[in-house]
């Protein structure tokens, strides 16, 4: 089972959260085993969907997984916190900073990091351009579900 | 060893703040640059002021360089802060009632050679028509005996002492503590909460002989001009909350979930801490709520903030270790 945490907090203005992957539908193309996590509101990409899980289920999920994947959220902290790697898909955000290591980051390039890493997510724009393509998330996804295997 | 002079000033444009400046420009030891916190509703041009056209004359010719800035009207703790990051080792504040004699900055300066001094203060004397000032108050300088004794400050110093807490003006190395940005504007206490965590972080503080500065208490204008009673209550509330919790590490986490779980890794290597959380299921703790009742504004624990100030570069877990560490 992959566990995928498509979208980070939305913003008050309604505007697109710029950490948000918008490829997620061609990522959950790949496999058919996608355990989506996340709250209500949010739009449903594969049948199991699980909303508003406490923490304890979240860490329990997290646990039972093979591997999950999310954008720059919660969750890319939680699996680091139960010390099961997982994919973090990067795009203005600034994996050096708020990332970890142990994970498999994302970033297609540091040119489209936001120029201030401190302020307000509402002022930055969504942009499609600053995330990597889902054939590379689906090489990083095998790439790692395989190096579990050995 | 470089070292900013700063002077918060509010409606004493033709009172005492000429006389400060001038003690200032005639030290015998200059400090390296000037800046007039300029806090008044009505600020004017200095330039444009007869007086302080002569004075920033001599200060070029006496290659003192000098700024004024604007002030944000929201206390002078919000003052001394801007003056504590602009990126000097060193901050000599003077209040703009207290008149420094000449010697004042080149003897507190003997005494920051040492890597472990916070801050150095001399006497700060108020002089009374028919009361002698004291020599050699005796006064401990310990937080603990703040309400039973008068400030050492008061008297005449005749020895250099270690103290916990210093009062009006002194030097003190910048960038090491934060204000406490909680209080009101009349930011009551606002120097012996900045002095007394000074101490809390190792540094030493220390009162010094024959450096005498002349406080007095103009009673028109002044940064604290404002005398909202209310103001001077929620200030000494704040005080007496802080040193209550004087022995703990205080930690507040006013951010998100993912941060909380990054700061859970920093937990451990704090000692004795006392959390206040927004999600005690991740980190245990007090509420937020009650954290803005005991503190005021807790914009000094906002680790965002932080990370601007510094410029941060690092992971976010090494910002935390930064802060509480």
């Amino acid at each position: 089972m992959i566990l995928i945490s498509p979208y980070s907090k939305q913003l008050r203005s309604g505007k697109t959260n710029p950490k948000n992957y918008p490829f997620w539908k061609s990522v959950v193309e790949l496999r058919d085993d996608f355990v989506q996590i996340g709250i209500e509101g949010e739009e449903q990409l594969v049948p199991d969907f699980r909303k508003n899980l406490p923490l304890s289920q979240l860490r329990q999920l997290i646990n039972e997984c093979d591997t999950w994947i999310s954008c720059d959220s919660f969750i890319q902290h939680l699996g680091w916190d139960e010390g099961k790697k997982g994919i973090v898909l990067w795009s203005v955000s600034d994996p050096l900073i708020f990332g970890h290591a142990e994970n498999v980051n994302l970033l297609k390039d540091r040119s489209y990091l936001a120029p201030n890493q401190f302020g307000w997510w509402e002022f930055v724009e969504h942009n499609s351009d600053a995330f990597v393509s889902p054939e590379i998330v689906k090489q990083a996804l095998d790439s790692l579900l395989s190096f579990d295997k050995t | 060893m470089s070292i900013l002079c700063s002077v918060a000033t509010r409606g004493r444009y033709e009172t005492t703040l000429p006389l400060v400046l001038m003690a200032i420009l005639n030290q015998t030891k200059l400090p390296d640059k000037l800046i007039i916190f300029d806090d008044n509703d009505d600020a004017k041009d200095m330039r444009e002021m007869t007086f302080y056209q002569h004075f920033f004359r001599i200060c070029l010719e006496k290659r003192l360089d000098w700024e004024v800035v604007y002030a944000p009207k929201k206390g002078q703790h919000h003052i001394h802060q801007i003056a504590n990051t602009w990126g000097y080792k060193w901050v000599w504040r003077v209040d703009d009632d207290c008149i420094p004699e000449t010697n004042v900055l080149e003897r507190l300066s003997k005494y920051i050679e040492a890597d472990d001094i916070g801050a150095v203060g001399g006497a700060i004397l108020t002089p009374q028509s028919g009361v002698p000032i004291p020599y050699d108050l005796p006064s401990t300088g310990l937080i603990d005996q703040i309400d039973a004794e008068p400030n050492i400050q008061w008297g005449y110093i005749t020895q250099a002492k270690p103290v916990q807490h210093l009062h009006c003006s002194f030097i003190y190395r910048a960038g090491v503590h934060d204000y406490h940005l909680g209080l009101s504007r009349v930011a009551h206490r606002e120097e012996t909460l900045f002095t007394y965590g000074l101490h809390q972080k190792g540094y030493v503080n220390m009162v010094v002989p024959s450096a005498n500065s002349w406080h007095l208490k103009n009673p028109q204008g002044g940064i604290r001009s404002e005398t909202k009673h209310e103001m001077f209550q929620h200030d000494e509330h704040v005080f007496r909350n802080m040193l209550g919790l004087r022995d703990k590490t205080i930690v507040v986490l006013d951010s998100g979930m993912g941060d909380h779980v990054v700061f859970s890794h920093v937990l451990k290597d704090i000692q004795n801490p006392e959390v206040f959380s927004c999600y005690p299921e991740i980190v245990p703790g007090r509420s937020i709520a009650e954290a803005h009742y005991l503190f005021g504004n807790l914009d000094q624990w906002s680790i965002y903030k932080k990370m601007i100030d510094w410029g941060w570069k690092d992971s976010l877990e090494a910002a935390y270790r930064k802060m509480y560490l």
